[in-house]
């Protein structure tokens, strides 16, 4: 699998500027649709991109290969594409969720020992409330699953459409930056605690964190 | 060319078979072939129709290394594809000769 991603990194690079741009939207366009099957996804992907070079050699046109309407064959493609195994969607879900808490877990573990050594700031344990928590998370979860298919909609509109840079630097600065950074900090602020208590020693958040980075990492190798 | 049409997906599909039952080819190949036959569609309507024929297993693609060049997927025909081609060759006939004559008589 991985293999063919890299041949098509290096292949692609043989294609000129204009045939370029429309063959990596057509790539990402093609690969965002994600509940499809990666191996054929990405042997399609190489089909069309070694047609390309071709024509491309003899000096034919894109519009030859994806006709006039790029974003309708790249939807006939995808449409023609099976879908994955819910099994392999249920696995990435869950090292996607192992990837957010690991990093999540671990930087704050990080941080806070550093502060406590360095600067003698923060106390060696951590105060959570289990209610307070578990409704920071849901709601974190929530969020961050709104904004990454935001991101994936986001992306595939894009594509296939000439975009001024600082527009969509401020659009998307906006929409996947300020929007869900808000959320999470008015959670922290503004949440009362609720629940019973429980006091976690700082280190055991890092090594939790650990952990699901871990098992994140052990999902993905098996892929 | 409309490559919306149904009918002419269905014929496509079936050209397709054809060649693929006579030699195994992979994707640029299969659309010089059609060009060759004079069945002149744009190359890159072929790509979602070998999708749809394997995936309805018919056809079976298989990536391979190509002599010297590139890994390249071939293309050969299943069982279920030689019954689906002969079935389409049937239907043809069967049509091809009165469909010309209705077409002829209302020329003249």
């Amino acid at each position: 699998m991985s293999t063919l991603v890299e041949e098509n990194n290096e292949k692609r690079n043989q294609l000129n500027k204009e045939n370029k741009k429309i063959y990596e939207d057509m790539m990402v366009y093609i690969r965002l649709s994600f509940n499809k099957s990666d191996q054929e996804t990405e042997e399609v992907l190489m089909e069309l991109l070694d047609h390309l070079l071709v024509l491309q050699a003899e000096g034919g046109d894109s519009s030859e290969l994806f006709g006039s309407d790029p974003r309708q064959y790249a939807e006939d493609i995808v449409g023609e594409l099976p879908h994955t195994v819910p099994k392999e969607m249920m696995a990435l879900f869950v090292m996607g969720i192992c990837y957010f808490l690991g990093v999540y877990m671990l930087s704050t573990g990080l941080i806070r020992k550093i502060l406590l050594y360095g600067f003698q700031q923060m106390e060696p344990t951590k105060l959570y409330s289990l209610g307070t928590t578990a409704i920071i998370i849901i709601l974190g979860s929530i969020t961050i699953s709104v904004v990454g298919y935001s991101v994936f909609r986001y992306i595939k509109w894009s594509c296939f459409r000439d975009i001024s840079k600082i527009k969509e630097f401020l659009a998307t600065g906006f929409i996947f930056g300020i929007v869900p950074g808000t959320v999470f900090f008015a959670m922290y602020f503004w949440l009362p605690p609720m629940g019973p208590m429980l006091t976690v020693p700082v280190y055991w958040l890092g090594i939790t964190g650990a952990v699901f980075l871990l098992v994140a990492e052990i999902l993905r190798r098996k892929d | 060319m409309n490559e919306r049409s149904q009918l002419l997906k269905g014929i496509l599909e079936g050209c397709i078979l054809a060649i693929i039952s006579r030699e195994t080819v992979y994707g640029y190949e299969l659309a010089v072939k059609l060009q060759q036959q004079g069945i002149d569609v744009k190359e890159g309507s072929i790509y979602p129709l070998l999708l749809r024929l394997q995936k309805e297993k018919l056809i079976h693609g298989e990536m391979k290394a190509s002599g010297s060049g590139p890994n390249r997927k071939y293309y050969t025909l299943t069982p279920a594809g030689e019954a689906s081609l002969k079935a389409f060759r049937e239907n043809w006939k069967a049509l091809k000769q009165p469909v010309d004559q209705l077409l002829d008589e209302e020329d003249s």
